[in-house]
C-alpha cells in the first residue's frame, strides 16, 4: 500500500449523485484509467453503555476496507486506532451488553476501483441508512510510503481530474509529531475516511437521493 | 491457529498442572519425546490483565499478550468466557474462546474504551505440539514496577503446565484425547480440570 489521500467532492450543480460519479468516472477513463474491481469501506459507530461518570461517553468507531478484507479498523475521533483481524467484529458481539451498534450510524461509501499507472483511484458513493448522502475519492499512490516524497506528485495528478476540487495535504499527516517522512499505515487512511463519514454525517440531507 | 473469521463458537479445551522448578527437566525429556518432532518453541511474553466494569453482573476481562523475545510481532488479545457448566464428568474445562491479533495502539484503545489493567506478569517458557494439543510449560513471574518487564520475581518455585486445544463447539472426543495424552504425563505431572470459579 502506498500513500492515499481521501478526499470529499461536492456534488455538482443540477445533478445527482449518481450523475457527478458518472462524470469523474468518464474523466478518469479519459485519462486513460482503467477499471479493475470494485470496493468499499464501511464503518460501525458504538457507543458505550452504563457510563458511571456521567459524562457522554465517547464513540467507538470499528471500521473495514476491502482493501485489507481480513483486517478490521478501531478507532476513536482524534484518539487511538489499532488494526486488527476480522475476529475483532466477533469479540465487539461479545461485549455487547457494554458497547451498543448505533445500527442507524453505520456509513459506508461503496463504488469503483480505477488504475492509473501506479495510481489507485476509487470514486464512492457515500451512503447512510441506504441513502446517498455524497461522493468520496480516496487517490492512492502505491510506489511510495512517505507522504512529504510524493504530495506533488498525487496534488498534481488530482488536479488532472478533480480541477479545483483537489484538496490539501491531508491533516492526518501534517499533525504527526514526526513530520511528512514517516511511513504511512492503513489507520492514516481509515482516520481521513472517518473524518469524511463524520462531515457527511453532519451534512442535511441530499434532495432527491432517494430519502423519505 | 489460521484466522478464520466469524468464529464465534471457537472453544478451548484446558487442562491444567504444575511441576516443581527440579523436575522441569524430566518434564522437558518426556514431552520432547511424545510430541510433534520440532524444535520446542520458548517464549517469553508480558500479559496484561484488563477489566472493565459495568453497571451490573461481573466485570468484562480480556486477556492481552504481547511477545518480550519478538517485540514488533502483534499483540494477542483473548477473551474466556464462563466455563461450560453440566456434565460434571466432562473430563476437560471447556470455555468459548475469541482469538484477535492487535497492532500497537490497542493499550491505548482499551484504556479508551474503559478498560483499566488489573493485573500484569510475565510468562516464560517453552511450547510443544501434538497434532492440534498445544501443551505449554511456563514460569510466571510478577512485575514488580508496573510497564518494567526487566525487573520481575517469580511466583512460585514451580512451573505451570497447560493442555489445550482449541476446536469449534460440540467435539467431545477432544477431551478424550487430551485424557489420553495427559495420562501419559503421569506420574511426572498430573493435569486436571481445574475450574476457575474454585480459587476466587
Amino acid at each position: 500500500m502506498g500513500v492515499t489521500c481521501v478526499c470529499q467532492v461536492p456534488v455538482s450543480e443540477g445533478k445527482s449523485v449518481q450523475q457527478t460519479v458518472d462524470i469523474l468516472h468518464k474523466k478518469l477513463e479519459q485519462l486513460g484509467a482503467v477499471k479493475q474491481g470494485n470496493f468499499w469501506v464501511d464503518c460501525e459507530t458504538y457507543h458505550a453503555t452504563g457510563n458511571a461518570t456521567g459524562q457522554p461517553s465517547k464513540l467507538l468507531y470499528v471500521m473495514h476496507n476491502s482493501e485489507t478484507p481480513l483486517s478490521c479498523m478501531a478507532l476513536f475521533e482524534g484518539g487511538p486506532g489499532l488494526s486488527a483481524d476480522a475476529n475483532f467484529d466477533v469479540l465487539m458481539v461479545k461485549l455487547k451488553s457494554h458497547f451498543q451498534n448505533a445500527k442507524g450510524h453505520k456509513v459506508e461509501s461503496r463504488g469503483v476501483r480505477y488504475r492509473y499507472c501506479d495510481f489507485l483511484v476509487k470514486i464512492g458513493t457515500v451512503a447512510m441508512s441506504s441513502s446517498a448522502r455524497g461522493i468520496s475519492v480516496e487517490v492512492e499512490y502505491c510506489a511510495c510510503v512517505i507522504p512529504g516524497d510524493c504530495w506533488n506528485l498525487m496534488k498534481e495528478f488530482m488536479q488532472s481530474f478533480l480541477g479545483s476540487n483537489t484538496p490539501e495535504l491531508p491533516t492526518v499527516f501534517t499533525s504527526k509529531a514526526e513530520g511528512l517522512s514517516v511511513p504511512v499505515d492503513c489507520m492514516d487512511t481509515m482516520s481521513q475516511y472517518l473524518e469524511l463519514f463524520g462531515r457527511v454525517r453532519k451534512q442535511q440531507v441530499l434532495p432527491g437521493s432517494g430519502v423519505r | 491457529m489460521p484466522v478464520t473469521g466469524g468464529a464465534i463458537n471457537m472453544m478451548e479445551y484446558l487442562l491444567q498442572g504444575s511441576v516443581l522448578d527440579q523436575s522441569l527437566e524430566s518434564l522437558l525429556h518426556r514431552l520432547r519425546g511424545l510430541c510433534d518432532n520440532m524444535e520446542p518453541e520458548s517464549f517469553a511474553d508480558h500479559e496484561l490483565v484488563y477489566l472493565l466494569k459495568g453497571q451490573q453482573g461481573n466485570p468484562f476481562l480480556l486477556r492481552a499478550r504481547r511477545s518480550l523475545l519478538h517485540p514488533p510481532a502483534p499483540w494477542h488479545l483473548r477473551y474466556l468466557g464462563q466455563p461450560e457448566v453440566g456434565d460434571k464428568s466432562r473430563l476437560a474445562l471447556v470455555r468459548n474462546c475469541v482469538d484477535v491479533s492487535a497492532s500497537h495502539g490497542l493499550p491505548e484503545v482499551l484504556n479508551e474504551m474503559g478498560f483499566r489493567m488489573d493485573h500484569e506478569f510475565v510468562a516464560k517458557g517453552q511450547l510443544f505440539r501434538k497434532g492440534g494439543m498445544k501443551v505449554v510449560v511456563s514460569k510466571l513471574s510478577r512485575v514488580l514496577v508496573p510497564g518494567n518487564t526487566e525487573n520481575t520475581e517469580p511466583l512460585s518455585l514451580s512451573y505451570l503446565v497447560e493442555l489445550s486445544v482449541l476446536a469449534p463447539a460440540g467435539q467431545d472426543t477432544v477431551s478424550e484425547d487430551m485424557r489420553s495424552f495427559a495420562e501419559q504425563l503421569k506420574p511426572l505431572v498430573h493435569l486436571e480440570k481445574i475450574d476457575p470459579k474454585r480459587l476466587m
